[in-house]
């Protein structure tokens, strides 16, 4: 997995960028997510189905893992079952 | 032209921006539509020029003027990319837009030679999905440069009427929108959020103090559920409306233009975007220099000077204040309610072929012009002098809304 990838939700409409990783599982929905979308829809977990906003970036309590959402769905995000959290957006300074 | 050494900035002036002709003439026939003597007294090499006059701004070629955020970058497939990065957070995604996890983030000629690894289609493609503001010199605008998105009732309003708008912009553009408006006397209500205040007034305050004159200020915390029931109660009193975000960013927060257009007679709402308010260029960030090399006017530069570089200062921004009051005005005076969206790179690609179409040899002599002025100061401007108070943060918020306790 590399920065840039984009990845699909097993359970949901949800589609991320990969801005930054490390060796765990993403998943969404409570299910891995994969560059394919598989050909049977995952179940969607309870606990893993708060839905994730369109353009909001999502990052772990360590800062290894962060992922932006450009396509919304019902499931949330998680890495190795430990739930990300939404980023906070910067106002921009200047125009340029 | 006076040629007086400043502190720094010594060294001579460059040439008349392009484009600012077209822009004169806009406001010219905006002048006599409305019969306003503060618009009348505006023209396009002011607008266009202010900022970069009054900064001692430099023409720097393939390096944005000013901030030097924005950069011409050649591809791997022969093509000019330009990448802006205003915030720091943004160099974050840049591993992301390179595929590239150990690209050093900070290395500008790292990041060239990332570009230059890459195909331009793959870069713009990959950037807009991250939401970075980027621009290839030979795209062409997706949308048009006005489009009316969603129609209301008609209102019919007295004689004298004193038209309210509010202005829920930020940066350059939409604040010179409502200030063109505030020219014709129109009143005008800046509203700014206590967490996301408009950053050129500390960044840039000269030229926020000239395009946010005269209005009034008031603070809204859109997070709080009470402050935006009265802002949006605000917005059914407006006359017209000036809005920037993003359509999900205001679909999070709440608040439906297309709903508000419908339900409010007369209602005028203006939603200005880089790229377009619908479809798919409506989730893509544009700002002024990216823009303008989006509409083509670098494209325009490297066709008659052989090199390619940014053309004026964050031009799309001025340009699109021009054209988003022109549209506002003669909707306002329809008496239709209307959102209207504006695409900032459209709209330079519509100059460029308007000013192309009414004296080709000269805009070409001044793109000539412009591309050998390269390391020189921008123009002289005279200051223009303040006509009205520069109102502070939440300086009006009790008088708008008297029912809110003084935060």
């Amino acid at each position: 997995m590399k920065p840039g990838t984009r990845l699909k939700s097993a359970a949901c409409d949800t589609e991320v960028m990969v801005i930054r990783c490390a060796d765990g599982q993403i998943e969404c929905g409570g299910a891995p997510m994969g560059e394919a979308k598989p050909a049977e829809a995952a179940p969607l977990a309870a606990d893993f189905s708060a839905g994730t906003l369109m353009g909001k970036r999502y990052v772990d309590a360590d800062g290894k893992y962060e992922l932006l959402c450009v396509k919304p769905g019902k499931g949330s995000l998680s890495v190795d079952s430990v739930a990300l959290v939404v980023k906070d957006a910067k106002p921009l300074p200047a125009s340029d | 032209m006076p040629t007086e050494p400043q502190a720094g900035n010594a060294g001579p002036r460059g040439p008349a921006i392009p484009l600012a002709r077209w822009a004169s003439r806009q406001l010219d026939a905006l002048a006599r539509e409305t019969g306003s003597a503060g618009l009348a007294a505006l023209d396009g090499p002011t607008l266009l020029g202010e900022r970069g006059s009054n900064g001692g701004y430099v023409i720097n070629g393939k390096v944005s003027a000013g901030l030097g955020g924005s950069r011409l970058l050649p591809t791997r497939d022969g093509r000019w990319f330009a990448l802006t990065i205003i915030r720091e957070v943004d160099r974050e995604l840049l591993p992301a837009l390179f595929g590239e996890p150990d690209l050093d983030i900070r290395d500008a000629d790292a990041i060239a030679a990332a570009v230059l690894r890459h195909d331009a289609d793959e870069l713009l493609e990959r950037g807009r999905s991250l939401g970075l503001p980027v621009a290839c010199s030979d795209e062409r605008p997706k949308a048009g440069a006005v489009e009316i998105m969603t129609r209301g009732a008609a209102r019919q309003r007295p004689a004298g009427h004193k038209a309210l708008v509010v202005d829920l912009s930020a940066i350059w553009s939409g604040p010179l929108i409502g200030h063109l408006l505030w020219q014709t006397g129109m009143d005008v209500v800046k509203v700014e959020s206590p967490t996301r205040p408009d950053l050129i007034r500390r960044d840039d305050p000269a030229t926020f103090d000239l395009i946010n004159q005269g209005k009034a200020n008031v603070l809204i915390d859109l997070a709080d559920a009470r402050q935006k029931a009265e802002l949006v109660a605000l917005i059914r009193r407006a006359d017209i409306v000036i809005e920037s975000s993003r359509p999900r960013a205001l679909r999070h927060l709440g608040i439906d233009a297309d709903v508000l257009v419908r339900e409010v007679p007369g209602l005028v709402w203006l939603s200005v975007t880089g790229h377009g308010a619908t479809g798919e260029p409506a989730n893509w960030v544009g700002i002024g220099n990216d823009c303008a090399v989006a509409g083509g006017l670098s494209r325009a530069l490297v066709e008659i000077t052989g090199e390619i570089g940014f053309v004026g200062d964050a031009i799309a921004d001025p340009l699109t204040g021009i054209i988003g009051a022109r549209e506002a005005l003669r909707a306002y005076r329809s008496g239709e309610a209307q959102r209207i969206g504006l695409s900032m790179s459209a709209i330079v690609a519509t100059a460029l072929a308007e000013e192309r179409a009414f004296d080709p040899g000269l805009l070409e002599a001044e793109l000539r012009a412009w591309g050998e002025a390269t390391g020189k100061r921008f123009p002289c401007i005279p200051r223009r002098a303040l006509l009205a108070e520069v109102r502070q943060p939440g300086a009006d918020t009790r008088r708008y809304f008297p029912h809110l306790a003084p935060c």
